[in-house]
């Protein structure tokens, strides 16, 4: 059984719901890869807002792209992307 | 003198800062040489190599041969003329010496050859006097810059000392070195003065003086000087303080000294020092005057040697005196020996005539006696015979010693007659129980012998050898050797020391105390032998070693050309007196019999060593009336007077072994026999003889020959007074020997001196063995019983320290067997010797003490097995009380549960079955097989309850295992079986009362957040009135119930075990709590002692929390808030069990908030005496609400402690404590899947928590990553493993921790960047994170705080 976890990828917004964990960080790595390289130059904007857990293997999956991409995030995960140091690297909107 | 001032001169001069500093003073401008600063190179080098040399040097230079010396020249040899020489002329500073070395040093100036000298005697006037010195020394010319020769280099040693060391060193050497041992005194003073007159230079004269009896001095010797010389004249000379043995030094000026001589020196001496010629215990000999040589100083050294010398002459001169003294001696023996020789052999000739005239008539009067006159006939024969034998060995000596034994030489057949003479003795050997051994094969050619003689060698040997050989074999063999007949006579003897051999063949030597079959005998048989030998120009020689044996070897030249004489055959010399004396020593066949003892007589000993005189004072003294013990020699006699103590003891003073004066002396150092008269007979007369004998303590003394009827009277007189002397003696001894108890009278060492019957019935030891000790025999060995000896040796030095006491110890009988002895003592006075001696008594109280360690043993053993709580406690205990008693290295038990392979319990320091020896195994399984109760050694088998036991007691060094200890251990085996059984019957019954009450007190185990305490108020029993429960009932929701029951102990125990399962049955069928409590109001009424039970019943959601409850009259539960508030249920309350049974009861209901803590209890808990319950339930919230951030299970043994009262709890209490929610605990595969559920668990758990959700998603994602982490690293490598997590909460805080099975690998940034961010993560959302990582897995522990 692999956590659940939807993404869906439209108009330079990839947008994830559910948890990422180590069971299913690979396909969220996948398909972040998939998007980056489908946004041709611009930024790719990963929704994260309805994202109710994110780990450490999903968290080395944003950090592979962040020169590629910007993140949307809700309260839940900012302090995860504080401490991670991604918001660091990338730019996190915080709604 | 300023230094700086004088710069150059300073720096040739540095190299030596003392002579440097000397020479740098002197003014060189009024030298040839000039200031120094002028100096040429090759002067101020050749100045500085002699100033920095440490060898002795000087040098000259210059016109006037300028001197300069270095600090070793000034030391050795310059003396008092330094500083005054430096800077001067050469042949000022040595103007005495020039005439020797002016000559060398022009040598050197004019050919610039150096030149050496060795050894050269130069008188220097360096100490204020010419004083002899020689010197070794090289003068060396010095150039100067230019090359031309301006000077000259003296390097020299100084060895006046050497030279005249082994000069004195000569002399005393040739004094030591007289070639001859012994000389007259006056060869020995002429040889001493002439090796003093070849040291003309340390000894210029010497006089040498001789005290004479009268004490004035003559002249013995002189050297050096004439002996008519005015000075030596004794007058001269302070000649009483010499014969005091003082030493004077003198000075010698005017008349008699006027004109002395001069020895080797140009002036004569102006002292001389006079030395005593020491005696050693003894005026001096004489004394030595040694005139002293000028030339020196008079040193210790000088001194020392004179000394010697003087010591050498006086011991020379007790040389001599000696010598003297001992030549004299011998000449006076020898003038005695022949005195001797002459008078034995006028004296043997006059002894010839009357024996022959007793001889011949006797042989007649045999001829036709009667029975009882033969034997006194044979007797008077036998005696006569060897009298004769006595006479004719004498006369054989004084025959060889003038030079007129007539030798008859005829050729011999050696091996043959030799055999024969053997054969003689045969029997008397094979008598005397020894073998002999005949080994005389045929020789090649004859031997010339004097038959007659070479019978006397061989009997005199044959005789000795049987007279000193006890047991084994006399041999005598004959063979042939180079050019001689060897022939030996060996035995197996007593042998001879080897001190004594070379005394062997000296005429009438006789060893003494060597033991013997008799101590007749002259002492003239081997010397005679020897003679004999000497005759036909052979050699006789003996090899002996004590107690093996002494062979006598004889060789003798074959073919010894003398012509056979003319003369007519001697008369063969008969063997008859020989065998006849020698049979006389063997045992008699039949001794005079044993007569029927007159009851009145008086009972006397005889000891005499020749039995002829035996059997005559025997018959002499039976006849008197007397009973008579004869022995034959003094030890004998002295052993059965101590067995049986004589009224009289006659005894011959001549014995072997123990000698009669030895005899008397031991007989009276024994208080025994003190008083025992002593009879001495000896043929050795005179006066000095038989005070010789009364003084060592006989009571009277007879002279051989003695006459019967004198022999008797001196009897009778001797027994009555000593009847009358020792009549109360005799009373004393017949008074102890009848008392009971065991007496013994102990000397001032501890020695036992004095025994009864009694003493002897007890230990065996008898009065022949006295006197006993100080360590006597019944002592336990010190080795094997060292705890006993010491015991003994305790009671030894109080007997010995204390005027009076008593003690028991152990000691040993004679036949080995232990014993105990109480013993009481006082110290007296001896009222005859004054010593102090202890008079003790002693009982055997063996019986008693075994009985007393018997019952204390068992008592002790009844003891650990009354005091056991178990099997197993109580035979570890009796092993250590069993090695206790015994004093054991171990104590073992193995209990044969199953066959070879007990169960092996033991005290401490003892091996396991494993490490136990081989053959204590093989021992301990051999008893396994024995019937139970019959020790061997010390082991023993006896009946445990889970099979055959073996007991095995392993005994200490210092306590060895008796025949008592194993009765005892018999005992204690036995009882130590029943009590196992009996321990292990209450064992069992113990152990149903536990599982019994385990039944009846609350569940095995508890639902998670809940922690319970039951502590009953009646010990040893574990349940009491009071109880808790808990029932886990439908939907997740749980019964918790407390309850206490009227009154406490085993009674109120059976009353809640039924309340309590009634009540669990009750809430299982219907969960209200008040309806539960209503039913049992019902079966509480038909319960006795059920009535007025409290209980407090509620039903828990244990995920809501929410709580329906119902208290029949039980004390309110308490609830304790995170926020630190406490609530009381204290709703739903009505009257206790059955109290109005039938009536509704109401209930109440209540959530219990997230991390709040909810206490339930009995009264036992809060009510103490004389207190309201409610300050009792104040305390209980206080407690509550102080462990709200404590753990659950450490908080209820907390609240235990802190309402304890001082004196402990008296009532029973139970408490059930619940905190909200209880723990999570999960436990999953480690497979990456899980993880979702996991998270959803936990996500759910921490909002029963009450935990907010940003904590919650901080939680999750530290808790998500150590899962990840253990699934990731603890299970790569090992897939199928689990994951438990488990998270549990306080008050304020969270704790959560992750176990996996699998190794924690520290993440490795290069391999995967973001596990190390996952740890990060952890640390980050959590306030405290440890890893334990060990070999069976990986343990993350978190804590957060949540308020």
């Amino acid at each position: 059984m692999t956590t659940a976890l939807t993404l869906t990828t439209d108009s330079g917004v990839l947008t994830a719901a559910g948890e990422i964990d180590m069971s299913n960080a690979e396909t969220f790595a996948t398909a972040l890869a998939t998007a980056v390289t489908a946004t041709d130059g611009s930024r790719l904007v990963v929704d994260l807002r309805s994202v109710e857990y994110l780990d450490s293997a999903g968290l080395a999956a944003l950090f592979a792209q962040a020169d590629h991409i910007e993140v949307r995030t809700g309260p839940l995960l900012a302090p995860l992307l504080e401490i991670s140091g991604l918001a660091g690297l990338t730019t996190v909107h915080q709604t | 003198m300023s230094g700086s001032e004088r710069r150059p001169s300073a720096h040739v001069f540095s190299a030596d800062s003392e002579v440097g500093n000397d020479l740098a003073a002197v003014d060189w401008s009024a030298t040839p040489l000039g200031p120094p600063e002028d100096w040429p190179q090759s002067l101020q080098t050749a100045v500085s190599i002699l100033l920095s040399s440490r060898f002795s040097m000087w040098m000259a230079w210059g016109p006037e041969l300028t001197f300069f010396c270095n600090a070793a020249y000034r030391r050795n040899t310059l003396g008092r003329k330094y500083p005054w020489a430096l800077g001067r002329p050469a042949g000022e500073v040595w103007a005495e010496i020039w005439g020797d070395i002016g000559p060398r040093i022009d040598t050197v100036l004019r050919t610039g050859e150096a030149t050496w000298d060795e050894g050269l005697l130069l008188f220097v006037e360096r100490s204020g006097y010419p004083e002899e010195s020689y010197h070794t020394f090289s003068y060396s010319p010095l150039r100067d810059d230019d090359g031309a020769v301006v000077g000259m280099l003296c390097v020299v040693s100084e060895e006046t000392d050497r030279v005249i060391g082994e000069r004195r060193m000569a002399t005393l050497r040739d004094l030591g070195s007289d070639p001859s041992v012994v000389r007259t005194e006056e060869q020995m003073l002429a040889f001493a003065g002439a090796q003093l007159g070849r040291n003309l230079r340390d000894l210029p004269f010497t006089l040498t003086y001789l005290f004479d009896d009268d004490s004035t001095a003559r002249l013995a010797g002189a050297t050096g000087i004439d002996a008519g010389h005015p000075a030596a004249a004794v007058g001269t000379w302070p000649v009483e303080r010499l014969a005091q043995g003082e030493t004077v030094r003198m000075r010698l000026a005017a008349e008699p000294f006027a004109v002395l001589p001069s020895g080797d020196w140009p002036a004569p001496p102006t002292e001389a020092l006079v030395l005593p010629l020491l005696r050693q215990g003894g005026a001096p000999y004489g004394f030595l005057v040694a005139a002293l040589n000028r030339y020196r100083p008079f040193d210790s050294a000088y001194r020392g040697f004179l000394e010697l010398a003087a010591g050498h002459v006086a011991a020379g001169i007790a040389g001599v005196r000696t010598y003297r003294a001992q030549q004299r001696r011998a000449e006076e023996l020898a003038e005695l020996d022949r005195a001797k020789t002459t008078f034995f052999s006028n004296i043997s000739h006059e002894f010839r005539t009357p024996l022959t005239l007793i001889m011949g008539p006797v042989e007649d009067l045999l001829a036709d006696a009667d029975d009882g006159t033969r034997e006194q006939l044979e007797l008077i024969q036998r005696n006569g015979l060897r009298l004769g034998k006595l006479v004719n060995a004498l006369l054989d000596f004084s025959r060889i010693e003038a030079g007129r034994m007539q030798a008859v030489y005829e050729p011999v057949e050696l091996a043959a007659a030799t055999a024969e003479l053997a054969s003689v003795f045969r029997s008397a050997i094979e008598r005397a129980g020894l073998a002999l051994d005949v080994d005389c094969p045929p020789l090649a050619e004859p031997v010339h012998v004097d038959r007659g003689m070479w019978e006397k060698v061989i009997l005199n040997l044959l005789s000795n050898a049987l007279k000193f050989t006890f047991d084994g074999r006399v041999r005598v063999a004959v063979h042939a050797d180079g050019g001689e007949a060897v022939v030996t006579v060996a035995d197996t003897g007593v042998g001879v020391a080897a001190e004594e051999m070379p005394r062997l063949f000296e005429r009438f030597h006789r060893i003494e105390n060597a033991r013997s079959r008799s101590n007749e005998g002259s002492g003239i048989g081997l010397a005679l032998v020897q003679e004999l030998v000497g005759l036909h120009g052979g050699t006789i020689t003996a090899d002996s070693t004590v107690g093996r044996g002494t062979t006598f070897t004889i060789r003798l030249p074959f073919g010894k050309s003398d012509p056979p004489a003319a003369a007519p055959q001697r008369a063969v010399v008969d063997a008859q007196p020989f065998l006849e004396e020698a049979l006389r020593w063997l045992p008699a066949d039949s001794g005079p019999a044993p007569e029927p003892a007159a009851p009145g007589g008086t009972a006397v000993l005889v000891a005499d060593d020749n039995a002829d005189m035996r059997e005559y004072l025997t018959r002499l003294l039976r006849s008197a009336g007397h009973r008579v013990t004869a022995v034959a020699d003094g030890q004998e006699a002295l052993e059965s007077a101590r067995a049986d103590v004589p009224d009289l003891v006659i005894s011959d003073v001549m014995m072997p072994r123990l000698d009669g004066l030895r005899l008397v002396a031991a007989l009276r150092a024994d208080p025994r026999t003190a008083g025992t008269p002593v009879l001495l007979l000896s043929a050795r007369a005179g006066e000095e003889a038989s005070i010789e004998g009364l003084e060592a303590g006989a009571d009277d003394y007879l002279v051989k020959p003695f006459s019967a009827a004198e022999l008797l009277a001196r009897v009778r007189a001797n027994v009555e007074l000593s009847r009358l002397r020792n009549h109360h003696a005799r009373w004393r001894t017949a008074l102890i020997d009848s008392l009971q108890e065991a007496f013994f009278v102990c000397d001032e060492d501890g020695a036992i001196i004095e025994i009864n019957s009694a003493f002897t019935d007890i230990l065996g030891y008898g009065p022949e063995g006295l006197p006993y000790g100080p360590v006597p025999p019944w002592w336990p060995d010190p080795e094997t019983d060292a705890e006993a000896h010491d015991a003994v040796s305790d009671a030894l030095a109080m007997l010995l320290g204390q005027s009076h006491g008593s003690y028991t110890i152990p000691v040993v009988h004679r036949d080995g067997h232990r014993l105990w002895a109480a013993a009481a003592f006082n110290q007296v006075r001896d009222p005859d010797t004054g010593r102090l001696v202890v008079v003790g008594t002693f009982r055997d109280v063996t019986a008693e003490h075994y009985a007393i360690q018997r019952d204390s043993a068992l008592a002790a053993l009844g003891l650990c097995l009354s005091e056991a709580e178990n099997l197993d406690g109580a035979l570890t205990a009796v092993l250590g009380e069993l090695r206790e008693i015994w004093q054991a290295a171990y104590v073992l038990a193995a209990v044969f549960t199953e066959p070879g392979r007990p169960v092996v319990t033991a005290t401490d320091g003892a091996p396991t079955w494993e490490t136990l020896a081989p053959e204590r195994r093989d021992e301990i399984l051999a008893l396994h097989d024995r019937p139970a109760l019959t020790p061997a050694g010390s082991g023993i088998t006896l009946d445990h309850p889970y099979g055959t036991m073996v007991l095995w007691i392993e005994p200490g060094p210092k306590r060895p295992f008796t025949e008592p200890d194993e009765t005892l251990l018999a005992l204690l085996a036995g009882h130590l079986s029943q009590g196992l059984h009996r321990i292990h019957q209450i064992d069992q019954q113990r152990e149903t009362a536990l599982a019994l009450q385990r039944a009846i007190l609350g569940p095995d185990r508890l639902p998670s957040g809940f922690a319970v305490r039951y502590e009953p108020a009646t010990r040893p029993l574990k349940v009491g009135g009071d109880w808790y429960d808990t029932i886990e009932l439908a939907d997740g929701r749980i019964g918790i119930v407390v309850g206490d029951c009227v009154g406490h102990g085993l009674r109120a125990a059976t009353v809640m075990g039924q309340l309590r399962s009634a009540c669990r049955a009750l809430l299982l069928r219907d969960s209200s709590p008040a309806r539960a409590l209503m039913s049992l109001d019902q079966f509480a009424g038909h319960l006795p002692g059920a009535t007025c039970a409290t209980v407090f019943c509620g039903v828990l959601d244990a995920a809501t929390g929410h709580l329906t409850y119902s208290s029949a009259g039980h004390p309110p539960a308490i609830v304790g808030h995170p926020d630190g508030t406490t609530h009381l249920l204290d709703q739903g309350r009505s009257r206790p069990l059955a109290v109005h049974p039938g009536d509704d009861r109401p209930e109440a209901t209540y959530t219990v908030p997230p991390r709040a803590t909810l206490l339930l209890y009995t009264d036992g808990l809060v009510e103490r005496r004389r207190r309201p319950l409610s300050i009792g339930i104040d305390q209980a919230s206080a407690a509550v609400r102080h462990g709200l951030g404590t753990p659950i299970e450490d908080l209820a043994s907390e609240i235990m402690d802190r309402l304890t009262p001082d004196s402990g709890y008296d009532d029973d209490v139970a408490l059930l404590l619940y905190r909200h929610p209880g723990p999570l605990e999960l436990e999953f595969p480690a497979e990456s899947g899980r993880l979702s559920g996991v998270r959803a668990a936990l996500r759910n758990w921490l909002e029963r928590c009450g935990i907010d959700a940003n904590t919650t998603q901080n939680i999750l994602v530290a808790a998500g990553e150590a899962c990840a982490n253990a699934i990731e690293h603890g299970h790569r490598d090992a897939p199928g493993g689990r994951i438990r997590l488990r998270a549990a909460a306080t008050a304020g805080d969270l704790r959560l921790i992750v176990t996996d099975t699998g190794r924690w690998k520290t993440p490795d940034p290069a391999t995967s960047p973001y596990r190390g961010r996952g740890l990060k993560l952890m640390r980050a959302f959590m306030h405290a994170v440890t890893v334990t990582s060990g070999t069976t897995g990986t343990i993350v522990d978190m804590q957060a705080r949540i308020s």
